[in-house]
């Protein structure tokens, strides 16, 4: 089973192993791969992502459920201890670690042993011309390379824990998931580059983690408020292109994964 | 409810401002435990931005700061698509509604409906001076990739309404029992 952990907790080798499945992932070029998963939320199209609705729950955890198999897989080929376990950590925007230093530093060393960290950045494989369009119609999310760019805010703009403790207590699965989606965009925006925008936002490593931490909150928010679901009249639309429904998505138990009870400051 | 040709244009090109006339309630049917502005029709096509919201304070500008003397009630982000890269018509919302057996989702770039809870400030301004709303000021800031160029925008902004929205219980919403308030002058 899949052990999604805050990113500050995690121990030299899990991190390690982490840093080594991405870079694994990054470097398969089919459908298994980090770019294949990266490219289903905007560029190049088709583009998957649900936002502004109420499958933006749903089907951003099938999406990163997806990608944590694959992960998982790659890994296991590419001989990366404990493969199995590994899980997509969450950041904890919320902590007072990130309103003191801004994003966490797994993330943000540039190299690690003279090479690419690629949980800091990450490099498109698209055509040039997509790159030099997005370059001049997007200015910031890509180096004129295709390496993906942040520009942080200030570390205590970040989202409060107070205002997360206040949208968990919302009463209905669509006040929730609204107020979440806000939040989710918030921290979009505040680390800028790649991230500000849905065309390229899943480029950026940070993505995932960052993902993670909204999944983590609905997952809260479902053992706050058992039995209360998405309105009926969603549960069985297909989240396109995963093999599943939102219904499907509803109990994170049968997906193999689960979040450590973890509260790193 | 103002549609945003409606709305003012405020101290500054960009800023939008309308002038309303809302009591605090008098009877316990009036009185509410949450009040949301709704915001419909609300594009998110191209460059990501966020709207804050500011009640009771007309000269309000990007440089208010965001707290409760200055009449701040909150903000929305918008997380958006970052413009067309598609073919001719890939970006063009379908009019009207799908015939019954047509089963794709909505286009994804329907505009978005975006609530912001103002719960707590309209609570403040109904127990001061003159316990009345007066005035609800929206401030768009693009949040494009880089930080630097960041700022008042006049163009980001598109939406076809806004409205008061208040709720008696918390759940009533999914109940639909809520109390829509016009806010026309």
């Amino acid at each position: 089973m899949a052990v999604r952990r805050n990113i500050r907790g995690l121990t030299d080798d899990q991190l390690n192993q982490l840093r080594a499945a991405f870079g694994a992932m990054q470097a398969i070029p089919d459908e298994r791969g980090y770019h294949f998963f990266a490219g289903m939320h905007g560029l190049p199209l088709p583009s998957y992502c649900a936002h502004g609705s109420l499958l933006f729950l749903p089907w951003h955890r099938a999406y990163l459920y997806f990608f944590e198999l694959y992960l998982q897989d790659i890994a296991a080929n590419a001989n990366v201890q404990n493969a199995s376990d590994i899980g997509i950590s969450w950041w904890d925007w919320t902590s007072n670690a990130s309103h003191t230093n801004g994003l966490p530093p797994a993330y943000t060393a540039a190299q690690i042993e003279g090479t690419d960290n690629p949980l800091a950045i990450a490099t498109v494989e698209w055509p040039i011309q997509l790159v030099q369009d997005v370059v001049q119609a997007l200015p910031g999310t890509l180096t004129a390379q295709g390496r993906t760019l942040r520009d942080p805010d200030e570390p205590d703009e970040l989202p409060r824990r107070s205002t997360i403790e206040s949208i968990l207590t919302l009463p209905t699965f669509t006040s929730f998931s609204t107020a979440l989606e806000n939040v989710h965009g918030d921290v979009h925006v505040w680390i800028g580059g790649t991230m500000t925008q849905v065309a390229t936002a899943a480029y950026d490593p940070i993505f995932w983690p960052h993902h993670s931490m909204i999944d983590r909150l609905w997952h809260m928010w479902q053992l706050r408020h058992p039995g209360l679901t998405p309105p009926v009249s969603i549960m069985n639309i297909a989240l396109s292109p995963f093999p599943m429904t939102v219904a499907q998505t509803f109990d994170i138990d049968p997906l193999g994964y689960d979040y450590a009870v973890q509260d790193i400051g | 409810m103002p549609t945003k040709n409606e709305m003012e244009v405020g101290r500054k090109e960009g800023i939008l401002r309308a002038d309303v006339r809302l009591d605090r309630a008098q009877t316990d049917e009036e009185r509410f435990s949450r009040a949301d502005l709704v915001f419909s029709g609300v594009d998110h096509s191209t460059i990501s931005y966020e709207v804050r919201v500011f009640l009771n304070n007309p000269d309000a500008d990007e440089g208010s700061s965001r707290t409760a003397e200055e009449g701040y009630a909150g903000r929305f982000v918008i997380f958006a698509h970052g413009g067309c890269f598609g073919g001719v018509g890939h970006c063009d919302i379908p009019a009207g509604p799908r015939a019954p057996h047509d089963l794709r989702l909505p286009h994804a770039l329907t505009q978005q409906t975006k609530v912001v809870d103002i719960t707590r400030a309209l609570e403040r301004v109904f127990a001061n001076e003159p316990h009345q709303l007066r005035s609800i000021t929206l401030i768009p800031i693009s949040k494009g990739a880089e930080k630097g160029k960041r700022g008042l925008s006049t163009d980001l902004f598109q939406f076809d309404a806004v409205k008061l929205r208040t709720y008696a219980h918390a759940t009533a919403s999914e109940l639909g029992l809520s109390v829509d308030y016009d806010l026309g002058p």
